[in-house]
């Protein structure tokens, strides 16, 4: 077939940057595109050409959505023939005045240097994610990768290289999020919610040493003797402006950050000095993320938070997530929760039922607990399932969430152990704990009179 | 042809953009492009085209089939290209021929949502139709 759309792709369409220096612009090896100092020069350029309310430059963000698994199923040389072959397609997609680049890695960005439309810039963007999204051939094999693009243009409050460039990230990092293999369009609403994060992610940083964290405790029943058997200690951001943080709001981004495991560390010493207070053999059961376990300290960690507080080891519960277990092929997770349980803490499943759920890992190490995701508080045959496989596997069960007194009586009648939930208390600050202690009685009567 | 060492066998299909008053006449131009093209590259192969789809096999040196499809591809006559196969072989199907035309097929499984659903399959089917038809042209032609 012969008639081709736009140009050969084997016609050179390197870079004119300037008449006079022809000679040296600084070019990507691999690919032969121009690299990431001559695309910012370039595109210094043509915003220092541009008057603000004209029509204006836009910049295009390629990423390459799926490459490493070419690299890694194919090998590196396969890859960077893909690069190669994705290059020439960018090239032979884009008008002569335009400037196709390699940043680095599978990372592409393109210059629409003359003034262009929406509409224009849009069509150029969906035709690169379709023809860069067409099927590979690579040293004699198949392959496939995908394209999502980030598409901005310069404004008169974006004017420089790094604001444009820093527009069109953010505007594919969306089109990323949205499902790839699509183009995102830069939006104010984009802006907000990225300053709005990093925003978040400075306060964060600075919410431990502030001591704007603080430890709420939510109540845990034991069914056969109708009494409080001990409280979940939940992290809780009190943010100077924003007031209550949900833990959804700033945990996950703990995690991103790699800032969960210095906030565990503090939930753990802080926890077990509360615990130390209560009476009897009341437990305190603290959650505890993947990354906790990554630096092999968890283990010390906990014997001086528990030897601080003077709380016997046999109070602590810690819950984990399945995720922690998922990537343990050195088993030093397994490892570490041995250590753990043999100082006496219990070591429970928390969530059950959302994740993998896998039989092989429940059974990989001798959980105490599994605890009941509160999703399935309603769901008899699922409650039922859970606490008889636990049963069968010599642990107790948790069910969290239980809101209401008919959930209370499932839950007792599918042989469930404890119980937690708004029903029975919501989580309270350190200070209300005595009132609680002095109260369990009453509470002790309305998990009786259930019966 | 011999041997090469680094023979490779590519089998596309795509969606057929070309109305069917003009398909003839677009069909003829890319075989003629092809005849021109091919023999120097060291690449031979096959076409055929159905109602709604071009399905064609390339065959010879790697480097060549690569630069080769990375053209065809870009071809406006045509879009929804899909790999079917991209391995190496030992042997040509089609050394005789530069670009060798196996016709209209009407055949409701050479249609493009079915040649899609199945690439491994498909790939075995259109190979045995361009070679079926390849070969009843051989005997006429002898």
């Amino acid at each position: 077939m012969e008639r081709i759309i736009e140009a050969s792709p084997d016609r050179d369409r390197g870079p004119a940057l300037c008449a006079a220096c022809p000679a040296r612009i600084p070019t990507d090896a691999l690919t032969g595109l121009v690299d990431r100092s001559a695309f910012r020069a370039r595109l210094e350029v043509a915003l220092a050409g541009w008057q603000p309310d004209t029509p204006s430059p836009a910049v295009l963000m390629v990423d390459l959505d799926r490459f490493k698994a070419v690299n890694d199923t194919l090998g590196h040389p396969a890859g960077d023939a893909l690069l190669r072959i994705a290059a020439k397609r960018l090239r032979a997609a884009v008008r002569s005045e335009d400037l196709a680049a390699r940043l680095g890695g599978d990372e592409f960005a393109v210059l629409l240097a003359a003034p262009v439309s929406l509409e224009a810039a849009a069509k150029v963007a969906e035709r690169l994610v379709e023809l860069l999204g067409r099927p590979y051939m690579v040293q004699g094999q198949a392959a496939s990768v995908g394209a999502s693009i980030g598409l901005a243009f310069a404004e008169a409050d974006c004017s420089t290289v790094d604001a444009l460039i820093g527009r069109a990230d953010m505007a594919m990092y969306q089109a990323k999020a949205d499902g790839r293999g699509r183009v995102g369009f830069f939006s104010p609403m984009l802006q907000e919610r990225a300053e709005l994060r990093r925003q978040t992610e400075q306060d964060l940083r600075a919410a431990l040493p502030l001591g704007q964290l603080e430890l709420f405790y939510q109540p845990q029943y034991e069914l056969a003797l109708g009494q409080l058997s001990g409280f979940e200690a939940l992290l809780r951001w009190r943010h100077p402006l924003r007031g209550l943080v949900p833990p959804d709001d700033f945990i996950p981004l703990a995690e991103e950050i790699r800032l969960i495991s210095s906030l565990g560390e503090w939930v753990l010493r802080t926890a077990c000095t509360e615990a130390a207070r209560w009476p009897g053999t009341m437990s305190v059961a603290v959650n505890v993320a993947a990354q906790q376990f990554e630096s092999n300290r968890l283990v010390g960690i906990v014997a001086a938070a528990l030897q601080g507080a003077g709380l016997p080891g046999s109070r602590l519960e810690l819950e984990i997530t399945e995720s922690a277990l998922l990537n343990d092929p050195g088993g030093s997770v397994t490892a570490q929760l041995t250590a753990l349980k043999a100082m006496g803490v219990a070591i429970s499943l928390d969530d059950f039922g959302t994740g993998y759920s896998s039989l092989s890992q429940l059974r990989s190490f001798p959980f105490d607990r599994v605890k009941i995701d509160r999703s399935f508080v309603d769901d008899v045959a699922v409650v039922r399932a859970i606490a008889a496989m636990g049963a069968s596997m010599g642990m107790r069960t948790t069910a969290e969430g239980v809101e209401t007194a008919m959930q209370l009586k499932n839950l007792r009648r599918e042989g469930c152990h404890e119980v937690q939930g708004y029903l029975l208390g919501r989580p309270l600050p350190a200070s209300a704990i005595p009132d609680t202690l002095a109260r369990q009685f009453v509470e002790a009567t309305l998990l009786k009179e259930d019966t | 042809m011999t041997i090469s060492p680094n023979l490779v066998r590519l089998v596309y299909v795509s969606r057929n953009l070309v109305p069917s008053a003009e398909r003839e006449a677009a069909v003829m131009a890319i075989l003629g492009a092809s005849r021109r093209r091919n023999p120097a590259m060291g690449v031979t192969g096959a076409l055929l085209f159905s109602e709604d789809c071009f399905a064609q096999s390339l065959e010879g040196p790697m480097a060549a089939v690569e630069a080769l499809y990375e053209h065809i591809l870009l071809d406006e006559r045509h879009d929804q290209v899909v790999l079917l196969e991209a391995a190496p072989v030992s042997q040509r199907d089609f050394g005789d021929w530069s670009m060798a035309f196996a016709g209209h097929c009407t055949q409701a499984t050479l249609r493009f949502d079915t040649l899609v659903a199945t690439p491994l399959d498909s790939s075995r089917r259109v190979l045995d139709v361009l070679r079926g038809a390849v070969g009843r042209a051989a005997k006429v032609l002898a």
